[in-house]
């Protein structure tokens, strides 16, 4: 076990440090307030090839893996630019597509991916189907070779930049509407006819929105379809370690960000002759966030380490803990650092009362804080099921 | 054409940088050491000019062992290979002392232009090309903010108080780069990863045919006798407007020779 990073993984962390920094958070604000995504960076980041590190070589990827990405991630999110994209794009989509798809397929949406000149989003939720994806009834028919595609999607992030959505839906004839689940996955491209998108409103400050999806017979041909067509369950799992992977990055990231304002200020701000960060209702508290994040960042890391060398099971579970440690974690960051800043940590200029809910997601999505608890009660306490 | 960039290693500008009492040179130990930042628009130059008229670009250091840091940087920015002068009769050289010993450096290679930051943030004398120019007997072209190379001639802005004098000079020459001149990149992904396999020249001073009598602290033209550290910012004079707030201040700047 090395708790050094390589050579190339901490001149990785710096180059992604420097660009986040030169875009930091109030590029992301002025986003947010006119409602822009963050082309710039996203695409400044893809022609450095930071965004495809994970993706092979030889369709346009750096060759790297999840710990490099999750670093990217996590780096960009502590310069205050956090890219939710990245946990679906490439983290995702492109290790799915990378993992279960043609050559052809392959070649199609990769090299793309990894540069950032495509987004793929990932629909996986309806709206009678968060957590048990097993109830999915968007579904696949066949129409001679073609597929077509009907259903309702809810909470996709990000569907109007993307060039494609990667749905999760389940095929008509073998299987009934209800059931364990036999996904199946298909590569949909954003302007087929029968597709409709619409924004949900929500009360969260980020560039990504989130999006209600229509699907009514949509025609895809059959080269679409990325795997089996009853591919095990387990390859849709695929993408699943990865997204929680990066979900913990970008929470620490969040942290990391909250915990640096509230320390500067800490320092700075004196009151009665003394920072107020040498007074202990103040210092230990931001101590305990350092150590917690720590905390969760060698267990992201564990996570990315073991999903890089092909353990998905123990993967998995490291995955999910982290998930669960790192959004915790985030969300007691930004309240601290508000607790410290005072009223001035509701000033927009410092980002920290827009990262309340922004950090708070982290509890909820992709997967909720409970389900992970149900999670580790069941497969690593052996406990019985509850539901 | 062959473009060599002088990269050095410095303490962290934005660290409280000293001297070390012992013999008042860079305490190096004491604080992370970082790409000198100008040099790093030497390199994106350098990098450019490759992109403009082929050729390869050589990374030149002289520094202590810890320097391949900044070399592996500048590296997977895009430069091609590196020379590392590393000796440790060189501890406490002073500019005109490296100047010779990047003079002997060169000589090993095959060159058409040497690009360099302007001056480095740790001395801050803006010498070294010139010196370097000079040791070698040829151009000099300093303080640049734009560079054109067109076969044998380079031509240069070179940015003065008032604005910019055009200055040529034929190929080897010596080109020194301020910060306007350009945005360096960072490195990709690609480059951080290749930039291990790329080769790496070490020379120690015996390597130049540079006798260590010449070399470091002991025999250098300059030394620093005496520093003490900048005194800490004393009290603001506090000027209450009482319909002549505009007059005191007026006054005040005056009294510096301001206004």
């Amino acid at each position: 076990m090395n708790f050094t990073e390589t050579e190339e993984q901490q001149a990785l962390r710096k180059a992604v440090a420097d660009l986040g920094s030169r875009y930091g958070f109030e590029y992301t604000r002025s986003k947010v307030k006119s409602g822009e995504h963050t082309d710039e960076l996203w695409h400044e980041a893809g022609k450095l090839g930071f965004l495809g590190v994970n993706l092979p070589e030889e369709h346009g990827g750096g060759g790297g893996g999840m710990y490099e990405l999750a670093l990217v991630l996590e780096e960009l999110s502590a310069a205050g630019c956090s890219q939710l994209m990245m946990v679906v794009s490439p983290a995702i989509c492109g290790t799915v597509i990378g993992r279960y798809g043609t050559d052809e397929q392959k070649q199609r949406w990769l090299p793309g991916i990894a540069d950032g000149s495509i987004v793929m989003a990932f629909g996986i939720t309806e709206p009678d189907a968060g957590s048990n994806s097993h109830n999915i009834t968007t579904t696949a028919r066949r129409d001679g070779t073609d597929w077509l595609l009907t259903g309702r999607k809810i909470y996709v992030s990000g569907v109007d930049r993307a060039d494609a959505v990667l749905i999760v839906g389940r095929a008509a004839d073998e299987h009934s509407r209800q059931g364990r689940l036999k996904p199946v996955l298909f590569a949909m491209p954003t302007d087929s006819p029968g597709f409709e998108f619409r924004p949900i409103e929500m009360d969260i400050a980020t560039t990504d929105k989130q999006f209600l999806l229509f699907l009514d017979d949509v025609r895809l041909p059959a080269d679409a379809l990325i795997g089996q067509e009853d591919a095990a369950i387990a390859q849709l799992f695929a993408g699943l370690n990865p997204e929680r992977i990066m979900a913990a990055a970008l929470s620490i990231g969040i942290g990391r960000y909250a915990l640096d304002k509230a320390v500067a200020y800490a320092k700075e701000r004196v009151v009665w002759g003394a920072p107020i960060g040498s007074h202990q209702g103040l210092a230990h508290p931001l101590a305990q966030v350092k150590i917690e994040l720590e905390q969760a960042k060698l267990m992201m890391q564990k996570a990315a380490t073991l999903y890089d060398l092909g353990d998905d099971m123990r993967a998995g579970e490291a995955a999910n803990m982290a998930k669960y440690a790192a959004a915790e974690t985030a969300v007691r960051s930004v309240d601290q650092a508000v607790q410290t800043l005072g009223g001035t940590g509701f000033a927009s200029e410092y980002g920290l009362g827009a990262l309340l809910a922004v950090a708070r997601v982290g509890r909820v999505a992709p997967v909720s804080r409970e389900m992970i608890l149900n999670f580790v009660a069941q497969f690593s306490l052996g406990l019985p099921k509850s539901y | 054409m062959n473009i060599v960039v002088l990269v050095k290693q410095v303490p962290d500008t934005e660290a409280q940088r000293q001297l070390n009492p012992d013999d008042n040179t860079v305490d190096r130990a004491a604080v992370d050491p970082v790409i000198n930042y100008i040099d790093e628009f030497a390199i994106e130059e350098g990098l450019l000019l490759k992109e403009a008229h082929g050729g390869e670009v050589t990374i030149l250091t002289v520094g202590p062992e810890r320097a391949t840091e900044s070399i592996r940087k500048a590296l997977s920015m895009g430069a091609d290979k590196a020379i590392h002068v590393t000796d440790e009769a060189l501890h406490g050289s002073d500019a005109i002392q490296t100047a010779k010993v990047i003079a002997k450096a060169l000589g090993t290679i095959e060159w058409d232009v040497a690009v360099a930051g302007s001056e480095a943030t740790d001395s801050r004398s803006a010498i070294l090309p010139a010196l370097l120019a000079e040791a070698l007997g040829v151009a000099q072209l300093t303080q640049a903010r734009k560079v054109t190379v067109d076969g044998s001639t380079v031509t240069i802005e070179r940015v003065t108080d008032t604005g910019y004098e055009s200055v040529q000079g034929s190929t080897p020459a010596v080109i020194s780069v301020v910060e306007k001149i350009n945005d360096p990149r960072y490195p990709s992904f690609k480059g951080i990863m290749a930039a291990k396999s790329k080769p790496v020249t070490t020379l120690a001073l015996s390597d130049l045919g540079i006798d260590a009598g010449e070399a470091g602290l002991a025999n250098a033209w300059t030394q620093v006798v005496s520093f003490e550290n900048a005194p800490p910012r004393a009290a603001g004079q506090t000027v209450k407007d009482e319909g002549n707030g505009g007059g005191q201040i007026a006054d005040y700047l005056a009294s510096k020779k301001l206004i």
